[in-house]
């Protein structure tokens, strides 16, 4: 008797739990989409309220996509991102969607985390790949496939200290200038016994990139150190250099408002040009923007980076993922809303040379921008984007060594060749 | 069965520690992951392999989750033999199939596994050809199921890598059990393989040994019989001697004596002589009487107390109860009179040949018929069975064909051709025999 009742309570505890697991399973029902973010701005800016255009776009996607819920997690450092995003896929528990970095794009998709993203292009009518910039699509490139989308980008451009000028008697330079007239100004400008000075942070590669050279091939097989473009601009920061007489300026220099020109991030240009902060940043003199002079081979070109959106090639929500990533990086209200609000330039030509935006953007520039729509587009259009490869940082100081090395000795010519021999053969075995 | 019971502790001695190695590479493998993870090292770690680890949890799942199956069917087919051989083989199959599914599961950092399913296979396949192909295909995985032979063709990170984590000196102590495991197992592996094949050499010479003992029991029993038959003969012979001796023998001595008497007596005293002959006749006639009776003692029982014809009918109606056999009797002779000798030669007759038919024709439609012409009674049986590849007189038609003779009968007999008459394509007797007394024509 007591262990019919045992059995018969057994029976019914059991059908209970099963009935709760049914339950359990038909209540969640709802999709979660996760989604990796990092907090702040990754172009060195200040940025308030990182997560309000995210949540803007979550809440338009969630009205869109009933029963699908999108989640992130918030706090994340942009700095600090690249580590978590690397934890979370040895744990298996990367976002289904998340932000690529540039200087991580090439590993993410070298070990395979991110979905190959051609035949969902293909597939899809919403999507026609002419509407971005050239530049910005080619950043999600990897050896001619497609594995993310932009977001944003950021080109360098020249930093002008216009009062430095001013008092100089010297014209500011237009949007095409040249190498020549950069030199020119530089060495007017320069008084070794005045502390002023024409250039700070102009690199040989920023040379490189406006005179048209590339130091890699595109798949990161061979290094072009020795050619003809390459040379010129490394000759030309050095000429640069030796106006100085020696000294090495230094970034208080120019906080001082001692120097003329310095690279900056168009962001950097974005956050501190308009007011309240261009109290808090170079105050004490006006100053502008232009584009990187150009070299007698290339044109006013300057690097190009890009904040990217790529798929897990893990996620169980692919297609979903996909709509996410699409209204992020190709809606036009979206990224109305983010060229607005951040720093950077939408890779859209649509949005980024709409010129009541524009206007929008630059009204509280005192004396208006020389960023017309026209220059925008010349800026990205032209702009290089650096391939990366897994032996780009070796291979980077392997050159860098060279040049100071054939700055030391006279070999001139026949050094170049010599490591840049060396340095394919060592691209090559890695 | 010592070897039996030593060779399943050695099996056990090798699940236990594969069970070891498994979870040691498990273990390894997902506790490095959140270590490396821990001291903020993914992106290097990333950045080194070039290659999205897989779930943390997949591993220690997918091969012991595996592996328990893995134990389930091999001790499964342990304790409940399986009869048929296809099943048989598909369960072989199925432990290599989750032998494969186990290397891949672990990356193919480790293959020994395939070591432990060939001693399964080869201790429960006895099928020399069976054991051939395991041995074949398991080698090849052990062989080939390793991470430095696949890297080219997996994406999976390399065990070293995840030891790379560690100091040194920890990596050489994680290395050197994991060498130490793997040796074990091979070690284990040989041990086994040579018992098993030990113990099987053992068991054919005790099933070689069997072997003559039952030889030399059945020579034993073929001499005892053919004792018997010799004693059979022997205790015959000498009832028939000692029913000579007491009645043939007794009467004669008898009728001598009389007639010796009634010899003496003829002269003098006719009438005592006469009284004399008269009892020697008395006397021959119940000799007579009692040579019958002793006669009548070896007659069939059927004989005894009816006709042939109803005799011959019992038996049939007999034989067809006891064989199942389809019996065909004509009885075309009309009413038989034979002297009770001719009638036991044709009873026996009948009866050999339903019985040969039967036991050596394996036969199940049988023809007898009886057919008369003038005073010849023609016996003649027919069957449908498989005849006899060798035609060699056998002891019951040897004696049928003597009693026959005695008779002045003849005995024919052989294979029927397959064109012959009625559809019987079997064996066949013909028994003729001239009968004495014709007045039952």
């Amino acid at each position: 008797m007591k262990k019919r009742l045992l059995k018969r309570n057994a029976a019914a505890l059991l059908t209970l739990m099963l009935c709760l697991f049914l339950a359990g399973c038909v209540g969640n029902q709802e999709t979660v989409l996760t989604i990796g973010v990092y907090s702040g701005s990754y172009w060195n800016t200040p940025n308030g309220n990182s997560y309000q255009i995210l949540d803007d776009v979550i809440t338009l996607f969630e009205q869109s996509h009933p029963g699908v819920k999108v989640e992130y997690v918030s706090g994340i450092p942009a700095g600090d991102y690249s580590e978590w995003l690397a934890e979370q896929i040895m744990k298996g528990t990367e976002p289904d969607l998340y932000f690529v970095l540039p200087e991580d794009f090439d590993l993410l998709v070298s070990s395979g985390a991110l979905a190959e993203l051609d035949e969902r292009i293909a597939g899809d009518p919403e999507v026609d790949t002419a509407v971005y910039y050239e530049p910005c699509l080619r950043s999600g490139q990897f050896q001619g496939r497609q594995y993310a989308l932009p977001h944003e980008s950021v080109p360098t451009i020249m930093f002008v200290n216009k009062t430095l000028l001013e008092t100089n008697g010297i014209d500011i330079p237009g949007n095409d200038w040249t190498w020549e007239d950069f030199y020119n100004i530089c060495a007017q400008i320069t008084h070794v016994d005045l502390r002023q000075y024409g250039v700070y942070g102009y690199s040989w590669l920023d040379a490189m990139y406006s005179n048209g050279a590339a130091l890699f091939s595109e798949d990161g097989r061979s290094c072009y150190l020795a050619e003809e473009n390459v040379q010129q601009a490394i000759q030309f920061t050095k000429r640069l250099g030796e106006l100085n007489g020696g000294y090495s300026v230094s970034v208080r220099d120019f906080d001082l408002g001692r120097v003329a020109f310095r690279p900056l991030l168009y962001s950097e240009y974005r956050a501190y040009q308009p007011y309240p902060w261009r109290v808090k940043k170079y105050s004490a003199f006006q100053w502008d923007c232009v584009t990187m002079p150009a070299g007698p081979s290339g044109s006013n070109a300057s690097e190009l980076r890009t904040m990217m959106l790529g798929i897990s090639s893990r996620t169980r929500h692919e297609d979903l993922a996909w709509e996410l990533c699409k209204l992020l990086s190709i809606d036009e209200n979206v990224q109305r809303e983010l060229y607005t609000h951040s720093h950077g330039i939408s890779p859209l030509p649509a949005v980024a040379e709409d010129p009541e935006l524009l206007l929008q953007i630059h009204h509280d520039i005192p004396e208006g921008s020389g960023f017309s729509p026209e220059m925008i587009h010349r800026i990205m259009s032209s702009a290089v984007v650096v391939p990366k490869f897994d032996a780009y940082d070796q291979a980077m100081i392997m050159v860098e060594s060279a040049i100071q090395e054939a700055a030391g000795n006279q070999l001139g010519q026949s050094g170049m060749l010599i490591a840049q021999s060396e340095i394919n053969i060592f691209l090559n075995k890695s | 069965m010592k070897t039996e019971r030593n060779l399943t502790n050695l099996a056990v001695a090798m699940f236990v520690l594969n069970l070891s190695i498994l979870s040691f590479y498990s273990l390894i493998c997902v506790t490095t992951t959140f270590r490396i993870c821990d001291s903020l090292s993914a992106h290097d770690f990333l950045t080194s392999v070039r290659q999205i680890p897989r779930y943390p949890w997949q591993m220690p799942v997918q091969s012991l989750g595996l592996y328990a199956v893995l134990c389930g069917v091999s001790f499964f087919k342990l304790f409940r033999p399986i009869e048929h051989f296809p099943l048989r083989v598909f369960v072989c199959a199925a432990e290599i199939a989750l032998c494969a599914g186990i290397i891949v599961s672990l990356n193919f950092y480790y293959s020994g596994v395939a070591l432990l399913v060939l001693a399964d296979l080869v201790h429960y396949m006895r099928s020399n050809r069976m054991r051939l192909c395991f041995i074949v295909i398991l080698s090849l995985m052990f062989a080939f199921g390793r991470y430095e032979i696949v890297e080219q063709f997996t994406n999976s990170i390399a065990f070293d890598a995840y030891l790379g984590y560690y100091n040194p000196m920890i990596q050489s102590c994680f290395t050197g059990l994991e060498s130490l495991m793997v040796c074990l197992n091979i070690i284990l592996f040989v041990l086994y393989m040579i018992l098993l094949f030990t113990g099987q050499k053992e068991e054919n010479a005790r099933i070689r040994k069997l072997n003559e003992q039952l030889n030399q029991a059945n020579d034993q029993l073929r001499d005892y019989a053919v004792n018997m038959e010799r004693m059979t003969q022997m205790r015959e012979r000498n009832r028939l001697a000692r029913e000579i001796h007491d009645t043939l023998g007794h009467t004669l001595t008898g009728i001598i004596m009389g007639a010796d008497a009634g010899l003496a007596l003829m002269d003098v005293a006719p009438e005592e002589s006469r009284k004399r002959i008269q009892i020697v006749a008395q006397s021959a006639r119940d000799g007579l009487t009692d040579v019958r009776r002793s006669i009548k003692a070896l007659r069939p029982d059927a004989l005894e107390h009816s006709s042939l014809a109803e005799a011959l009918e019992g038996m049939i109606e007999n034989f067809r109860l006891t064989t199942s056999a389809q019996i065909a009797y004509d009885q075309e002779a009309g009413t038989l009179n034979l002297d009770s000798d001719e009638e036991d030669a044709l009873y026996r007759a009948v009866q050999e040949g339903l019985t040969n038919a039967v036991r050596h024709g394996r036969a199940d439609r049988i023809s007898v018929r009886v057919t008369r012409t003038g005073d010849l009674v023609t016996v003649s049986i027919r069957d449908n069975g498989i005849g006899c590849a060798k035609l060699e007189e056998g002891f019951g038609l040897r004696h049928m064909r003597e009693r026959l003779n005695m008779l002045g009968g003849t005995l024919s007999y052989g294979n029927l051709d397959s064109g012959s008459q009625n559809g019987y394509t079997g064996f066949f007797i013909t028994v003729g025999l001239p009968i004495r007394n014709k007045k039952g024509e």
